[in-house]
Formats: C-alpha cells, sequence, structure tokens
C-alpha cells in the first residue's frame, strides 16, 4: 500500500508560501502605515496623505497616465484581437506568437531600443516626455491586453452572429449588441491587467525621462529617506484603490452574467 | 489490514526519522570540523563592504595583464591577493568575505538594520555621520608609524589628502583619525567642445542656460542636485574677487555650499524647478551613455565618470571635454573606516583590517585600483615615484610632441605645487580632459569645497524640497491648460451622449397614418 498525501499536506507548502511572502509582509506594510518614527499608533500618514499637494497630484498623474495607457492599448488591441481571433488564416498561433514574442525579452532591453527608435523619430525624447511615457508603456503592456481579448473573442460563438444578422441587424448593430457585450470579460481583465501596472511602473518613465513621479517613484523616495511610514501608507491606499477597482470590475461582471441567464 | 498498515506506517516513519537524523549530522558535521580548524588555525574572518566595482577584481582578462610600467594585475583579484600577502607576511590566515553596496544610504541601513562588518568604504559626509553616531573604530596609533616597512598608507597617502582628512572635523574628532583615503575626485560638467563652447560650459548656469535647452542632465539626487543650485544662487558672490580674496576663503565657501538655511532651501527648490524644466533627465547611469551617444551636450558627472565618458566617447572618434566651474566644486573623498560593532574589541582582526587597508595603498596595488576603477587614488606613493610615473606613463606626452604645456601636480605628491619633478608635460589637450579630470589643477582643488553631514532637521527639509521639486502639482498647470482639458472633457461628454442617443435626435420621426408610395 502506497503512502498518499492527504489534501491538507499537500497544501502546506502553498499555506506556508502565502503567510510567508503575502501575509506577513502585507501586515509589516500595515504596521508601518499606521504607526509613526517611534512606533506609536497614529492616522497621521493617513490624513497626510490627502493633504498633501504632491501626493494628490502624484495620484492624479498617475491616474491620468494609467487611463491614457490603458485607453491606448485597449483601441490597438481589439481590433488585433478581434482579427486574430476571427481570421480563417491556418497560421493563426504564428500571427499570435508575433505579438507575443516581444514579452520573451526582458523589458528595460525592449525600452532601450525603442528610446534609440524615438530619438530617431522626435530628435529629442526630453521634449515629449508625457508622450514617450504612454507610447513607452503601451509598447511594455499590449500583450496583457491582447491575449485575454483573444481568448475572449475565440470563445464567442459564431452562430450567434449569423443569428444576428439573420434577423436583419447591421453590422454595427451585431458589434454593440453582440460582439461587445460578450467579449467584456475580456476587456476587463484587460484593463485590470494593464491599468494597475501602469500606475506605479516607475523604470518605464525614469527610462523615457519623463522626471515627474508617478506612485511608484513616489513611495521610492519615501523609503529611501527612511520614511517607512510614509511610504507604506501610500502603497496601503493605492492597494485600495486596486481592491476597490477588482471587485467594481468583479460586480460587473456578475451583474452581466445574471442578465444573461435570465434572458 | 488495518493493523499491516499501521505496521507499515510506523515502519516509514521510523525511516523517516532516521533519514532526518543522518541528513542533520552530516550538514552538522563539517560546520564542526571547520569551527575546530578555525580554532587550530586562528583564522581571522574580515567582512569588508565596499562600492560596486571599485576594487581590482582581477576579471581583466583570462590572463594576467600587464598594465603598464611592468605592473600586473593577477588574474585573482586584490582580495586574494591580500590573503596571501598577509599569510606570507604576519603567518596568520585571513579569510576576506567581500560584499558590495549601491548607496551610501544604503550602506547604513544595513548597518541600522544589523548587518555587521568589520571595514567599510563610505563617501566624506557618510563617515561624518558614523563618527558622530560613535560607530566607528579610530585608527590605532601603529597605522601611522611611518618607519614600519608595511604602513604603506602612512607612508604613501598624498598630502593634500592628509591636509583634508585632518582639517576637517565632526564633534572636535578629526576624520583622519578614524578614515583612511581610498579613492577622490571632484564633479564638473563633461560636455561636446563642438556643440558648446569652453565660457559656457565653465558656469553652472549651463543647468539654466536656454541655449541648451532638454540638452543637458542633472544628478536625480537631493543632495547631488543641491550642490550647483547653491553655486547657482550665489553666483556673484563667489565669482567676485573680494570673496575670493577674503582671508578665510575656505571656511566661508564651506558654509556657503552647506547652507541648509529654510529660505535657502526654499530658493534652491524654485531653481530646480527652473533647471528641471531645461534639463533632459534626471539621471544617476544613463547620463554617460546619453553622452556618448550624442543626445545630450552636456552632462553634470563625478569626475571618475566622467573619464569613463571620454573614453568611451574617443573609441567612437567623438572627443569630449571636461570642465570644473568656475564658481567652486564640490570635492568628495571615499574612505576606509572599522566598524566598532565588527571589531568589537579583537586586536587580530583590527590588525588584518588595517593590514588590508595597507595592502592596497601599496603603489603598484594602487595603480591596479586606479586602472580598473578609471578613479584616482588618494594614494601618493611617498618615496617611490611609481604612481607618478604612471599618470606621466597615461597622460604625458611623447618626446617630440610639440602642443605640449607644462601641468604641475606637486600639491598632490610631495606638497610643493612649484616643484619641477612633479610637473608633467603633457598634451595641451588633455588639460581639458582625462588629466584634467583625474588630476585637478590646483586652482579647481584651491575652491573645491566637501560637502558635510546634514543635520537630520535639513535632510528632511533637502528630500521634501526633491519631492516638491518632482511632484506634479495642480499649481503648475495653468488657465490655459485647465480651459483645454475642460473642452476636451465636454468634447467627450458631448460625443457620448449624442452617440447613445442618436436614435431619437438623427432619426426622422415617421409620419402618422398611412402614405402610398409614389
Amino acid at each position: 500500500m502506497k503512502y498518499r498525501f492527504t489534501r491538507k499536506q499537500l497544501c502546506i507548502p502553498y499555506v506556508a508560501f502565502l503567510i510567508l511572502f503575502v501575509i506577513l509582509p502585507l501586515l509589516v506594510i500595515c504596521y508601518y502605515a499606521f504607526t509613526n518614527g517611534e512606533g506609536r499608533f497614529t492616522i497621521s500618514n493617513l490624513t497626510g496623505f490627502f493633504s498633501s499637494q504632491n501626493t494628490i497630484g502624484t495620484l492624479a498623474y498617475s491616474t491620468l497616465i494609467a487611463i491614457t495607457t490603458t485607453g491606448v492599448c485597449l483601441l490597438i488591441a481589439y481590433p488585433v484581437a478581434y482579427i486574430l481571433a476571427k481570421s480563417k488564416l491556418k497560421k493563426k498561433s504564428v500571427l499570435l506568437t508575433l505579438f507575443i514574442i516581444p514579452m520573451w525579452i526582458n523589458f528595460t532591453l525592449r525600452l532601450v531600443a525603442l528610446k534609440e527608435v524615438l530619438t530617431m523619430l522626435e530628435g529629442n525624447l526630453a521634449m515629449y516626455p508625457f508622450l514617450n511615457t504612454i507610447i513607452g508603456m503601451t509598447y511594455d503592456f499590449l500583450p496583457f491586453m491582447i491575449l485575454p481579448l483573444y481568448t475572449a473573442l475565440m470563445k464567442l460563438d459564431d452562430s450567434l452572429l449569423e443569428a444576428a444578422y439573420d434577423l436583419g441587424a447591421s453590422k454595427s448593430t451585431v458589434f454593440l449588441k453582440v460582439i461587445l457585450p460578450l467579449s467584456t470579460p475580456g476587456i476587463i481583465s484587460g484593463i485590470t491587467m494593464v491599468f494597475l501596472p501602469a500606475m506605479t511602473n516607475y523604470v518605464i518613465l525614469d527610462m523615457m525621462y519623463n522626471s515627474t513621479y508617478i506612485m511608484g517613484s513616489l513611495i521610492g523616495s519615501y523609503f529611501n529617506a527612511y520614511d517607512w511610514n510614509s511610504g507604506s501608507m501610500i502603497a496601503i491606499v493605492l492597494l485600495a484603490i486596486i481592491f476597490v477597482i477588482t471587485w467594481a470590475s468583479n460586480g460587473f461582471q456578475e451583474e452581466k452574467s445574471n442578465r444573461g441567464a435570465l434572458l | 489490514m488495518q493493523m499491516i498498515y499501521n505496521l507499515k506506517r510506523k515502519k516509514i516513519l521510523r525511516f523517516l526519522i532516521l533519514l532526518v537524523v543522518t541528513l542533520l549530522l552530516f550538514s552538522a558535521l563539517p560546520g564542526a570540523f571547520k569551527v575546530k580548524a578555525r580554532e587550530k588555525d586562528e583564522t581571522i574572518v574580515l567582512k569588508i563592504s565596499n562600492w560596486e566595482e571599485y576594487i581590482d577584481k582581477g576579471d581583466l582578462g583570462e590572463e594576467p595583464t600587464d598594465i603598464g610600467l611592468g605592473i600586473i594585475s593577477s588574474k585573482n583579484g586584490l582580495i586574494s591577493d591580500f590573503e596571501d600577502w598577509y599569510y606570507e607576511t604576519y603567518g596568520k590566515q585571513v579569510v576576506v568575505e567581500y560584499s558590495t553596496f549601491g548607496t551610501n544610504e544604503d550602506l547604513y541601513s544595513q548597518l541600522i538594520l544589523g548587518d555587521t562588518f568589520d571595514l567599510v568604504c563610505p563617501s566624506e559626509y557618510m563617515i561624518m555621520k558614523l563618527i558622530n553616531e560613535n560607530m566607528l573604530q579610530p585608527l590605532s596609533a601603529d597605522f601611522f608609524d611611518k618607519s614600519s616597512e608595511y604602513n604603506y598608507y602612512a607612508k604613501g597617502v598624498s598630502p593634500y589628502i592628509k591636509e583634508v582628512f585632518n582639517s576637517h572635523e565632526i564633534n572636535g574628532e578629526k576624520w583622519g583619525a578614524y578614515a583612511a583615503g581610498y579613492m577622490w575626485g571632484s564633479i564638473g560638467i563633461v560636455y561636446n567642445p563642438k556643440k558648446v563652447n569652453e565660457e559656457d560650459a565653465s558656469t553652472w548656469s549651463i543647468l539654466t542656460n536656454p541655449k541648451y535647452a532638454r540638452q543637458v542632465t542633472i544628478k536625480d539626487s537631493a543632495r547631488e542636485s543641491y550642490f550647483p543650485t547653491l553655486a547657482i544662487l550665489n553666483k556673484e558672490l563667489l565669482l567676485s574677487d573680494a570673496f575670493k580674496n577674503t582671508a578665510d576663503y575656505r571656511s566661508k565657501l564651506y558654509a556657503l555650499m552647506n547652507d541648509t538655511n529654510p529660505e535657502t532651501i526654499r530658493r534652491a527648490e524654485d531653481l530646480l524647478q527652473k533647471i528641471r524644466k531645461n534639463a533632459y533627465s534626471f539621471e544617476t547611469d544613463s547620463g554617460k551613455s546619453d553622452m556618448v551617444t550624442g543626445k545630450v551636450v552636456a552632462n553634470f558627472q563625478w569626475s571618475g565618470d566622467a573619464v569613463y565618458s571620454m573614453d568611451q566617447a574617443e573609441e567612437d572618434g567623438l572627443y569630449l571635454n571636461y570642465s570644473v566651474p568656475n564658481e567652486c566644486s564640490n570635492s568628495w573623498f571615499d574612505g576606509w573606516v572599522m566598524l566598532k560593532s565588527g571589531i568589537d574589541g579583537n586586536v587580530e582582526k583590527q590588525l588584518a583590517a588595517q593590514a588590508f587597508i595597507n595592502f592596497i595603498s601599496r603603489p603598484d596595488n594602487a595603480i591596479r585600483n586606479m586602472n580598473y576603477i578609471g578613479y584616482t587614488s588618494a594614494i601618493a606613493g611617498g618615496d617611490s615615484d611609481l604612481i607618478f610615473d604612471y599618470v606621466n606613463y597615461c597622460y604625458g606626452a611623447e618626446s617630440g610632441e610639440t602642443d605640449t604645456i607644462e601641468y604641475p601636480l606637486g600639491y598632490f605628491f610631495n606638497g610643493d605645487n612649484d616643484d619641477e619633478k612633479y610637473t608633467l608635460i603633457a598634451l595641451k589637450s588633455q588639460a581639458k580632459r582625462q588629466l584634467f579630470a583625474q588630476y585637478p589643477t590646483k586652482d579647481v582643488i584651491d575652491r573645491s569645497s566637501v560637502m558635510g553631514y546634514f543635520s537630520e532637521e535639513a535632510n528632511e527639509q533637502l528630500n521634501q524640497m526633491w519631492v516638491n521639486v518632482r511632484c506634479f502639482n495642480f499649481d503648475q498647470v495653468t488657465k490655459e491648460t485647465w480651459v483645454k482639458v475642460v473642452v476636451v472633457c465636454l468634447g467627450i461628454a458631448l460625443v457620448i451622449t449624442l452617440f447613445a442617443n442618436r436614435q431619437s435626435i438623427f432619426r426622422k420621426p415617421k409620419k402618422k397614418g398611412y402614405f402610398r408610395e409614389e
């Protein structure tokens, strides 16, 4: 008779991982966020976050960058994913791979190359920091938008489209009333995968010579000045924002599926 | 069945326990042996932490490399050479545990978080902070005994470095009592002489000069950028002859360049905003390559990195120059200090640590380091002329070359700048290039000031200033931009509402009743 691992035993490595690398760090961040330099409880970090011009300005700037990046990614990725999913090409997978290949190369390397290309096109990179940041971010995050959209559109049943055409819908109506609603889960997971990193990925800003801080760089600057408390508070607020967004988008998805079930 | 199962389980358990015990034994045994061996040989473990890429690691090539004057960079690197040398000289085994740090602040947090090192190599202001916090072990008296054969540091250190280390104090304690100089240099501007004229590059105001808009870089650090900002703020005073000729010019300069008055910081913040609008980037490392590839024309740089940039550009046929602005420059020093927490009263360890300083201060080893790192060693060589010969070997003019100048370096080598013996005959161009970056002239030294360690409060204000400069602020947005933003938002909202209600707005209302088609 063989010795079998019970389900509980199999869970041990996973639980240990969770505790060590997810829960403990979070607790440490929470501890720092709600204490002052002497280790006493305080909420001044929280009030400091919302009363400081700098953090609010940075939050607005990061959000602007994240929204623009997500918008541009969506605009580029949707047609690409649709064409990839619906084309009758035999070598579809080759096409998809072409879009994913850049992901196999380290992103800082890709940015160095992009910098040279943009310098050739624009002359002086430092003249257009915002534009360059958006280009850099889009370049990096595009595959994360294409993939979920592609999977969502692949699953789309062609007979639904045929039915819509049969019932007299025009092309635009079919897209707006059938294709778009059915691909919302893909859109939402694409947005969450692009929006959140775009808010904090300051390496791209640094490399594209955008000297304005976003949330990630602001946390870094506080940590460099040994102000662990304010830095942790920014991290906590970001976490809260991320949590709210994810929760809202999940709610949105559920609502959709319920309606589908009712119909 | 149940019994068999239990039996098997017991067997497995026993087997597992045995396995664990054997494993533990095996892993513990070598350790036990090691401890015994250590006690027997009294091996000294020396923990050293240094900047990254800041010592000859001997990986220049497969074979030992001759770097000129018959000095051989061995394959093993200086650390391994030190271990051998120590055994041969003192008959004791020493093992160096070598690690690196990225910034002074990183090193300090490591120390605060409980890492122990015996010997570290921070910059002057961090040395001051560590002295102030009573964390350093003073160098022993026999370290400075010049009669001992192996005291290469005491015998070889440059009189200029010695003067700096003994004239600067914190809390009445001289740096020199705790720290031995390693590398030193200035800050200045690397520029492309074809794009920037020399006059423009000879002032810190180049950072705000609209002629070079978005073509100059500045350092991405509050401390590093604060210095040139202060120089621009006090430009007129710094350049005036009256100020330069005051009796206590040096101490006044020091006070001026270490001014952390809140009002001064506020003015610096406004100026940094201007610099930011004029600069290509805030960089720590990318400036070198951007300079070489021609993305920028001028680059605020440390002297050692300036040498690196010039060397790299030369390989592409581009000749860059280095200038130290006329207002003033920041002279910086990295030095070896011993930590109380690591040495912990262990005399053997302290001797080994001091022997390490002496070993890397031996002229041939100092040259190996200079060749590897590109910065300037604090060692002048003392009785040995090896280092001056090396400078001559690198930068001296070949016989027969006509466009040469006399380049006096006596201030560094023996304290007498008029000494013919230490006057280099160099190509004229070198007075603006690598030689000048590596060994600045006496007048640059005279207008250089150290940037000391700031109080906690001042540091906080500086960091706040830096965050204010770097963050997006709604106050910066002009009215025009606000109008544009509002118009764009309204436009988008309009398009969406129109699109959503297109049926009711654009479709013609159906006429009531029945009409026959005509």
